[in-house]
């Protein structure tokens, strides 16, 4: 059965694309450069009883809405140690009273008592794509990379620890109200990313390990994503993932559905700020991952000599198919076979991460969307 | 892209739709994210009778009726506010002065705004039905105008900002708009006088910001001292806030601070901290309790720094002291008026104030070295410190003012001094209070509320509210009795007397069957019926009947006063009903729950007229075992309302032989069958020290006190009452299995009995068993001393002491084996009899008819919800009801006794280490005789002793000799009457002969 490719181009029409795409400058479709991405829309706080929430349009009619939920939730202490406290405390028979639920921590920098205390499980990732089943592969697949790349920094899990017993669980809901036209994940990422940016966690009154109370006053909530400044002068900020593709050896951002359609290799790269004080650059990757480009489900062309009805000779199978890996795609379309070189995977991380590259372009961008 | 959002980010005078986002926090622990739209209105109407454009913005009632204006068009005026004002007071003036504006003829032409109704519903729900109930009062002109609702004074929360201040803001912005609003009401009606509109605030902060935006904001107290009569005013206002803050800052911290309420909360939750309810033992003021459902007994909290503030009623958290700190409860009597007797009120010169006193600190070390001495034998029981208080129970408390921490008597001073006032109820801490009246209020009832109790003050801060009246006059000491109790003894309001049957006195039941009134009923006419009461009884509630059936089994009748037929659910008058709950009977006076009309009149079942009842009749054999029961609505007529005296001596007059004489025979004699059929199952035959107290017809002085006597007839009505509600409680039960009001009474923890059974076997060589109702009635019939008759009625009394209170219930809330009622050895019990003087009758009432299919349930009986509330409510005021009763009794038993020294006979009841509890059945009164006041003289020198606690005996070695006092002694004593020096307060005094 012929693969559903979604891709309504035939292989003469690929390899024109293909060879444009090749030149140097590329020669995009649309006339982007190589580097440009898209026009989009956002704006956020849109759900008023939602956390944090953005929505994203793109100029190609994609549209997607991220909610941002947390909840309170009994950690589930691990180790015997806890088993003994709530034993003695049964009565609470000649204990200290109090003190056996106050830990003797100190009081020192918020970031520093968590550090280490979150567990990954705590972010919860949901996506829903019109046409498709939750457990269907494209959005298991696109939310265990969004999911790999928020927890990349090691922070945000961190964050949600509020004390011994209890911390955050952070549902993250992804709506894609538009079909997926081109591949969905630029535009869940960044939409995630805004939304996670207006996340707001009610700020704690009570102390250490006692329930949580938390202030009642939604303005004196604190973001998830402090905006302070960092260390090094930058901002906390959740990662974005971003697409990029090569072409011979060309490397494209923001691929729109054609291009994808005669890429040799695509990776989701998901980049954020550095917070370190001693980074080379403002940017880092934080993951990284390669995606199955839909090239290689394009039919492949048939070259002249093969071609019957313009005259060619019909050879055995194992002549034609020699006769197809000599041409290789010289002359007609084939589909790419896969692998990328190291250097290009290298070119490609570089251009994301480099200073006014895309990465920082997108970044920037997004972060003159008004909350 | 057109935006998703919902734009409410311009509040220009077109858009009317604002939001506001808070978060709460739900028991469960989640958070909750709350966004509230708020559609703002222009059409709230600012309802002075000064404007006339709002008069068309006015609601229009049930009838097309606008409301009138509640605000008048001209408000009183002050010297320094000549044009007349309208006050806007803030949270916090309400808060600390709700007695102020409660206050008649004062402070009226108010406006209440919904954001500081808001903020005192949150603060307090009592003050905030207090001040509901101010708005719903037409004399005061108090307005409720809904500022967050209104576009002008709407206002949103800017960032970072408190609620607080938010709310402060809200309301100087509303009284920044009335002002304009008035003035421009004014200018369109061309009259000069336009009253200004001052924010009363007691927060100095407020204030200051009101200035700064051109309002004229007063303090409180600055405003206040401007009214005529100020000095009695001030005193009900509440130390300020800046007042205490003031000394906060010099003053040391002599209590532990609370732990937050998270930390409560997560304690309790965790097991390692207990919240209950903290009683304070009427005996010794420095030692309470709290029963928490952890430990069998109650955990014992000694001493003032372990108590920490917490006043006898509220709802405390406590947490358990270490095993080595445990203590035997105080075995020593002491009193708060003796101990710290001179100390002075004006606590600004105390260069050191400790919690405990050098005095208390004594009267406790003897208890330590005590618990020490007996070693590990171990009476010692859990004790524990209060950590923090879950919710004050505080209310208003009666009292007289202790005369020594007066200053100056003189009554010209104007002086604002602090006094202490010692509250009637022993239990409750002195409470200093501040007043420029004091001369004037010295030997007088006084009402006072506690404002708050800090850390640096020893003991709590109050403020008077008003004065009852001279000490020991009868008007006082009545009023405070109620007060204490928390009886509604106000006249009953217009709309309670508009549910009243419009025909009043000459109401009847109608003449024709075909009437209305007969549906359903039976005509029960010919049937002989009387009423056996006490003497002198208006509210008749039951009426009896019994006649011999053919078949030689007896047909008996119990028909009681169709109450429900009068009070409908849910009107006017059943709701006061509800809430008062229950009749309350004081010597000279009834406080009614119904209306005079209906509770001696329309539902009593008065003879030789006709009335409208509720029967259950029964068909009983020779063994009074029932053949056959039924209910029904019914109309009779009593022959007769005899007192029990008068049925005794029919029944017992041969002569008689009419056929009601016959039948009350016939009722003797099957309720001595229900009688002993009833002891055998294990009912308990219990005692309380009742005495009469017989007053003058005219005056109602008392002249003699006498102990009610028991006849036959008493047994006789009592037995039938209980076999009516009994059956009608199995009746109720089955047709409403989850919301039946019955009523129940828990057998008693084992260990209540410890002690009793312990003395018993001490002194008496006798064994009380308690494993069953039967068996604790068997052995208490067995405590029985022959050279002393009164013993064992002094053992049932004591017994009677261990028991737990019976309750009233819905059937759903507990499992059927709690049904129990164990004094009665009863499975199921309800109250049926009584409907006009009890509430929970009156809805048994109900719950029948609806049974027998007379009419349909209201939704209010078939709410479990609602039940329980209603029982909370009606077993309360049942308990307060015997408490005033009883108190009242107590008074007047005093004042029979006024000026005259008798010798009784009484006994001893309980022995502490410094004296010990006499208990004079012929007065029913129990007094303290202390050692210290036994050598006469006052309290020089106590008289050498030694406590033998084990065998419950005291050697005292005194001028007269040596002498042994032991528990259950009869001993004679000698009654008088003093008055005590330092309140002026009259007090029995007993003393060993």
């Amino acid at each position: 059965m012929a693969p559903y490719t979604n891709i309504p181009l035939s292989p003469a029409e690929l390899s024109y694309l293909y060879t444009s795409l090749s030149q140097t400058p590329p020669i995009r479709p649309d006339g982007r450069a190589p580097t440009q991405f898209r026009p989009l829309v956002a704006e956020t706080d849109i759900l008023p009883s939602a956390n944090g929430s953005a929505r994203i349009c793109f100029a190609d009619g994609t549209e997607a809405i991220v909610g941002v939920k947390a909840e309170v939730e009994q950690s589930r202490v691990s180790g015997a140690a806890t088993g003994q406290v709530e034993s003695e405390g049964v009565l609470g028979l000649g204990t200290g009273g109090v003190g056996d639920v106050d830990m003797d921590e100190e009081d020192g920098d918020e970031e520093a008592t968590r550090a280490g205390k979150g567990e990954e499980g705590w972010v919860e990732v949901a996506i829903e794509i019109p046409g498709m089943r939750d457990d269907d592969a494209l959005p298991v697949f696109l939310s265990a990379m969004l999911t790999e790349a928020l927890l990349a920094d090691g922070e945000l899990k961190d964050r949600l620890w509020i004390n011994r017993r209890f911390h955050w669980r952070l549902y993250i809901d992804i709506l894609l109200l538009s079909q997926p036209l081109s591949y969905p994940l630029p535009l869940l990422s960044l939409t995630t990313h805004l939304a996670l940016l207006s996340t707001r966690i009610p700020a704690l009154i009570s102390e250490k390990d006692e329930d949580p109370l938390f202030n009642d006053d939604w303005e004196a909530s604190r973001f998830l994503y402090p905006q302070s400044k960092t260390a090094s002068g930058g901002h906390r900020k959740p990662p974005v993932t971003l697409l990029m593709l090569s072409v011979s050896e060309n490397v494209i951002a923001d691929p729109s559905r054609e291009e994808l359609a005669v890429a040799d290799a695509v990776v989701a790269i998901s980049v954020a700020p550095t917070t370190g004080l001693n980074a080379e650059s403002a940017y880092k990757t934080v993951a990284l991952r390669t995606v199955d480009p839909p090239s290689r489900l394009t039919g492949a062309g048939v070259p002249t000599a093969l071609n019957t009805t313009a005259g060619g000779t019909s050879l055995s199978a194992a002549e034609a198919l020699a006769l197809r890996e000599k041409d290789q795609g010289q002359t007609v379309w084939r589909p790419p076979r896969g692998g990328v070189k190291r250097a290009m995977i290298a070119k490609m991380i570089k251009m994301v991460t480099e200073k006014g590259g895309v990465g920082q372009e997108v970044l920037e961008g997004l972060a003159g969307v008004e909350t | 892209m057109t935006s998703l959002k919902r734009s409410y980010a311009s509040t220009s005078p077109s858009t009317t739709l604002s939001s506001k986002t808070y978060l709460r926090t739900l028991k469960s622990g989640k958070v909750q994210k709350i966004v509230r739209e708020v559609y703002l209105r222009q059409d709230i109407p600012c309802s002075s009778q000064l404007c006339t454009a709002c008069l068309d913005l006015a609601p229009v009632g049930f009838h097309k009726k606008a409301d009138p204006p509640v605000l008048s068009a001209t408000p009183a005026a002050t010297e320094q506010l000549p044009q007349g004002h309208y006050i806007v007071p803030d949270t916090n003036a309400f808060l600390s002065a709700m007695d102020l504006f409660e206050s008649e003829g004062v402070l009226q032409d108010a406006i209440v705004l919904q954001t500081v109704l808001e903020e005192v519903k949150n603060r307090s729900l009592p003050l905030y039905h207090r001040l509901i109930a101010l708005t719903k009062n037409e004399g005061k002109r108090f307005y409720v105008f809904f500022n967050d609702f209104r576009l002008e004074t709407y206002v949103r929360r800017d960032a970072g900002e408190t609620i607080n201040d938010r709310n402060d803001r809200a309301v100087r912005k509303a009284c920044g708009w009335y002002a304009q609003h008035l003035e421009k009401a004014v200018r369109a009606r061309k009259s000069a006088r336009c009253p200004v509109v001052i924010m009363l605030s007691d927060d100095r902060e407020n204030v200051r910001k009101g200035k700064e935006d051109g309002l004229p904001a007063m303090n409180l107290r600055d405003y206040v001292a401007g009214l005529p009569d100020a000095n009695r005013l001030m005193d009900m206002v509440a130390t300020s806030r800046e007042g205490r803050a003031a000394r906060d800052a010099k003053a040391q911290m002599i209590y532990p601070e609370y732990v937050s309420m998270s930390a409560m909360l997560t304690g309790v939750k965790a097991g390692t901290l207990h919240q209950g309810v903290f009683n304070v033992s009427p005996y010794n003021y420095l030692e309470g309790s709290v029963q928490v459902p952890a430990f069998d007994r109650s955990l014992i909290v000694q001493g003032r720094d372990n108590s920490n503030r917490a006043v006898s009623g509220d709802l405390v958290v406590i947490e358990v002291l270490p095993k080595d700190q445990w203590k035997a409860p105080s075995s020593k009597a002491i009193d708060e008026e003796d101990v710290n007797k001179n100390e002075t009120a004006e606590n600004e010169e105390d260069e050191r104030e400790a919690i405990v006193t050098e005095q208390e600190r004594r009267a406790l070390q003897e208890e330590v070295r005590k618990t020490h001495g007996k070693g590990a034998e171990g009476r010692a029981q859990p004790t524990a410190k209060v950590v923090g208080i879950i919710k004050r129970n505080w209310r208003q408390y009666v009292g007289h003012i202790d005369r020594d921490s007066v200053r100056s008597r003189n009554k010209e001073s104007r002086a604002q001094q602090t006094v202490f006032l010692i509250p009637m109820d022993k239990r409750v801490p002195k409470i200093r209070v501040r007043t420029r009246q004091a001369a004037e209020l010295v030997g007088k009832r006084v009402l006072v509320s506690i404002d708050s109790w800090d850390r640096d003050s020893r003991y709590p801060v109050g403020h008077f509210i008003r004065s009852l009246g001279e000490l020991e006059t009868k008007g006082a000491e009545t009023e405070a009795l109620l007060l204490e109790w928390d009886v509604q003894y106000r006249p009953f309001p217009r709309t309670v007397l508009d549910c009243l049957p419009a025909e009043g006195h000459e109401w009847k039941v109608p003449a024709s069957t075909d009437d209305p009134g007969w549906k359903g009923r039976r005509d029960l006419r010919d049937l002989l019926v009387c009423s056996i009461d006490p003497p002198g009884c208006v509210d008749i509630d039951d009426a009896l009947h019994a006649k011999q059936l053919p078949n030689g089994n007896f047909e008996v009748g119990v028909h009681i006063a169709d109450v429900s037929h009068f009070v409908k659910p849910n009107n006017a008058m059943d709701k006061e009903a509800s809430l008062r709950g229950t009749t309350v009977y004081l010597v000279d006076k009834r406080i009614d729950m119904l209306p005079m009309l209906l509770g001696t009149d329309l539902c009593s079942l008065k003879p030789y007229v006709e009335r409208y009842a509720f029967s259950a009749i029964w068909e009983l054999d020779q063994n009074a075992d029932i053949v056959r029961k039924d209910f029904t609505k019914s109309v009779i007529r009593s022959r007769e309302a005899f007192s029990y005296e008068q049925a005794q001596l029919r029944i017992d007059d041969k002569s008689q032989k009419d056929e009601l004489t016959v039948g009350m025979r016939c009722l003797m004699m099957l309720s001595k069958k229900l009688r002993a059929k009833r002891m055998a199952a294990g009912a308990l035959n219990l005692a309380s020290p009742e005495v009469r107290v017989e007053t003058e017809s005219e005056t109602s002085d008392p002249i003699d006190v006498k102990t009610k006597m028991a006849l036959d007839t008493n047994q006789l009505v009592e037995e039938f009452m209980l076999l009516a509600n009994i059956s009608v409680a199995g009746k109720i039960y089955e047709a409403f299995p989850q919301t039946a009001l019955l009523r129940r009474h828990p057998a008693p923890p084992k260990n209540n009995f410890e002690e009793l059974s312990n003395q018993l076997k001490v002194k008496k060589g006798m064994e009380l068993r308690t494993d069953s109702s039967k068996a604790l009635a068997d052995s208490l019939d067995t405590c029985v001393d022959p050279s002393e008759p009164f013993f064992n009625t002094l053992v049932r009394i004591v017994a009677t002491r261990c028991m737990m209170s019976a309750e009233y219930f819905t059937s759903g809330t507990q499992s059927v084996p709690e049904f129990r009622h164990y004094g009665l050895a009863s499975e199921i019990y309800t109250h049926f009899t009584s409907p006009i003087r009890r509430y929970a009758d009156l809805e048994a009432h109900r719950q029948l008819a609806a049974a027998i299919e007379y009419e349909t349930l209201d939704a209010s009986l078939q709410s479990k919800a609602k039940l329980e509330g209603v029982c909370k409510n009606i077993n309360v005021r049942h308990r307060n009801a015997q408490m005033a009763g009883r108190t009242s009794v107590e008074y007047y038993v005093g004042q029979a006794l006024k000026g005259r020294i008798l010798e009784e006979d009484g006994f001893v009841m309980r022995i502490f280490s410094n004296g010990f509890v006499v208990f004079v059945p012929r007065f029913g009164i129990e007094g303290l005789i202390r050692l210290r006041d036994m050598d006469g003289g006052e309290g020089e020198r106590e008289p050498e002793s030694v406590f033998d606690a084990e065998n419950y005996a005291l050697q005292i070695e005194w001028e007269q000799g040596q002498r042994k006092v032991e528990l259950f002694q009869k001993v004679k004593v000698r009654i008088s009457d003093e008055a005590e020096e330092s309140t002026g307060k009259r007090k029995i005094r007993l003393q060993l002969v």
